[in-house]
């Protein structure tokens, strides 16, 4: 991702110069835009230059990432990818926990092998996350796989209530991407499940219920034309966006621009996830309504997580804090304390 | 730069539209599935680009994590099979109506159930604990799925090197006790797989067109006439 922009004039195409694999060892999918990505590539670089030199200066301070409006800031603009371990770490609390349960980690990997069934459900998805990614290869030299294979089993033994869940094998995967070192990853998937988000990996899955309801109310209320056409051709919200929770947005936007709403995730918490939600939603809204039937809809949901306006990440991200307006914690509470009542109820 | 290359998809439970294009789809459509404009291609594919369909069948596959639904799927689709390229499938994933066979993901599936005309109903040969999740498959189905709903049992991984943990006979066995077709399958060799879902197809085709002088299809005639064992398609 970090590749040297070109300079105009240089001999080749775009798709000549541009690597066929990102700097997280992802492949590029097939019908990838080189020349769009080259060009948002040369302007990035000079974002990420001036945010280097700006989070080097901040972190040169010991209170360095402390709550305050400026580190809100800094992280809204983005952590650059050096520093990115040390602060979700830092932010998120899992640091603080890592350091208070010395060998923590060791004990629950261990126990968590002993548990079969876990192991098995862990086993069945380790050839099946991220297979374009040539690091998480059977036979790749510095496979990934067995850090993968241990997070999740230790996980799942910690958090037992939960135990392995369809989805954190993908984020993961992205936490040892990022961090290089099994036991942060895991100290940062638990702030994620843990603390971070609802409960949308229990078996019951009432979180990810509950969010995708209060996510049609938001549309309802912001973006009333969509919520129309949803209902209009009977497309439960479940059926667009269940993955975009579950898995938070891995795999479905690019990657540069996940762990971009990833540095927020971990500083403001999961109200981040519907801010992406309405602005995808509100920016290609004209596009969405064009839909004639069920299939129509699906597949307009589908486009919008591809294309330019996602693969600038710092102007998507810029405009994830604008575009849906107000967003007040007490009212996603709100909203999530009525469907979760209302869903409990069904029950 | 989404990295999702679009014919990829998550295995697990993975309802398939069997939709039905009227124009035809990568040029193999069934020609027996043709009748008054409605042309059923069993190809999966929802609304690819625009394509119109007259009908549309929603047929879906489900089973444990890891039968290797979305293979199936995708073999089905794009008469492919890329070993190692498939992603845990989560949530679900509309296009080929690809949804997670994790059992907790159930619970935000089975609302599919209900309209879903089809369910392809898959275990993996080699795991025997996929096998006997099938009662629980079933029960799960008639509970939320509509009753005239059209399943077929399928023992998928036939081709596998893993040691057979069910045996052909178990399968016909539990078919035969729920009244459903059933076939064993393999997603790498292909075998079976397009009969599954033409068999299907033309089972809701004629179920669909009531046609008063045709006699009535009957599924399981077809599916025990039509099915291959895996003996004689091994390469």
């Amino acid at each position: 991702m970090m590749s040297s922009a070109p300079t105009a004039g240089d001999n080749g195409t775009a798709r000549d110069r541009i690597p066929r694999i990102d700097v997280y060892g992802f492949e590029r999918p097939d019908g990838f835009d080189y020349k769009f990505y080259e060009d948002f590539q040369s302007r990035y670089l000079v974002v990420l230059s001036r945010r280097a030199i700006k989070w080097s200066k901040l972190l040169q301070k010991s209170t360095a990432v402390e709550k305050s409006i400026k580190v809100k800031r800094y992280i809204r603009k983005g952590i650059p990818n050096e520093h990115r371990c040390h602060v979700w770490m830092l932010v998120s609390g899992a640091q603080a926990r890592m350091e208070k349960n010395p060998g923590y980690y060791h004990s629950v990997l261990v126990e968590g092998k002993k548990n079969a069934k876990l192991v098995d459900a862990v086993v069945t998805d380790l050839n099946r996350t991220f297979p374009d990614n040539v690091k998480f290869r059977r036979n790749a030299s510095q496979c990934l796989q067995p850090t993968l294979h241990n997070v999740l089993v230790a996980y799942g033994h910690h958090n037992s209530s939960v135990g392995y869940c369809q989805g954190m094998n993908f984020i993961t995967g992205y936490l040892i991407l990022v961090t290089k070192d099994e036991e942060k990853a895991f100290w940062l998937l638990d702030a994620l499940l843990g603390h971070i988000l609802p409960d949308y990996y229990s078996p019951a899955m009432i979180g990810l219920k509950v969010d995708q309801e209060v996510l049609g109310d938001l549309v309802k209320l912001k973006i009333p034309a969509v919520a129309d056409l949803m209902e209009k051709h009977g497309v439960m919200w479940t059926l667009v966006v269940s993955r975009w929770f579950i898995c938070l947005f891995i795999d479905i936007l690019p990657v540069e621009t996940v762990l971009r709403i990833w540095d927020c995730l971990f500083y403001e918490g999961s109200k981040i996830i519907f801010r992406v939600a309405l602005t995808l939603i509100k920016q290609y809204q004209a596009f969405i309504l064009e839909a004639q039937n069920f299939p129509d809809v699906c597949d307009k949901f589908k486009e919008i997580t591809k294309g330019q306006l996602v693969t600038e990440c710092h102007h998507f991200m810029q405009k994830i804090f604008v575009d849906p307006g107000s967003l007040s914690r007490t009212t996603i509470i709100k909203l999530r304390d009525k469907h979760r009542t209302q869903l409990l109820a069904q029950e | 730069m989404s990295r999702k290359k679009s014919q990829k998809s998550k295995g697990s439970s993975s309802p398939a539209s069997c939709g039905v294009p009227a124009t035809k789809e990568n040029g193999k459509v069934g020609t027996d599935c043709h009748s008054n404009g409605m042309v059923m291609s069993g190809r999966p594919s929802l609304s690819n680009s625009g394509e119109f369909y007259d009908i549309a069948f929603k047929v879906m596959l489900v089973g444990d994590s890891g039968v290797g639904k979305t293979c199936l799927l995708v073999r089905f689709k794009d008469g492919a099979f890329l070993a190692g390229s498939f992603i845990s499938t989560v949530g679900i994933d509309f296009r080929i109506w690809d949804t997670a066979g994790q059992e907790r993901f159930r619970s935000v599936t089975h609302a599919y159930y209900r309209d879903a005309h089809a369910l392809l109903l898959l275990y993996d040969v080699t795991n025997k604990t996929s096998f006997d999740n099938i009662q629980a498959w079933l029960t799960e189905i008639h509970e939320y799925a509509h009753k005239d709903v059209v399943i077929m049992l399928l023992g998928n991984k036939v081709d596998s090197t893993h040691e057979r943990a069910v045996k052909m006979e178990d399968g016909e066995r539990l078919a035969k006790e729920y009244g459903v077709p059933f076939m064993e399958t393999s997603a790498k060799s292909g075998l079976n797989v397009e009969l599954a879902f033409m068999a299907i197809a033309k089972e809701l085709k004629h179920r669909s067109m009531k046609l008063p002088n045709e006699p009535k299809f009957k599924l399981h005639d077809y599916v025990k006439k039509e099915v291959k064992g895996s003996g004689c398609c091994k390469s």
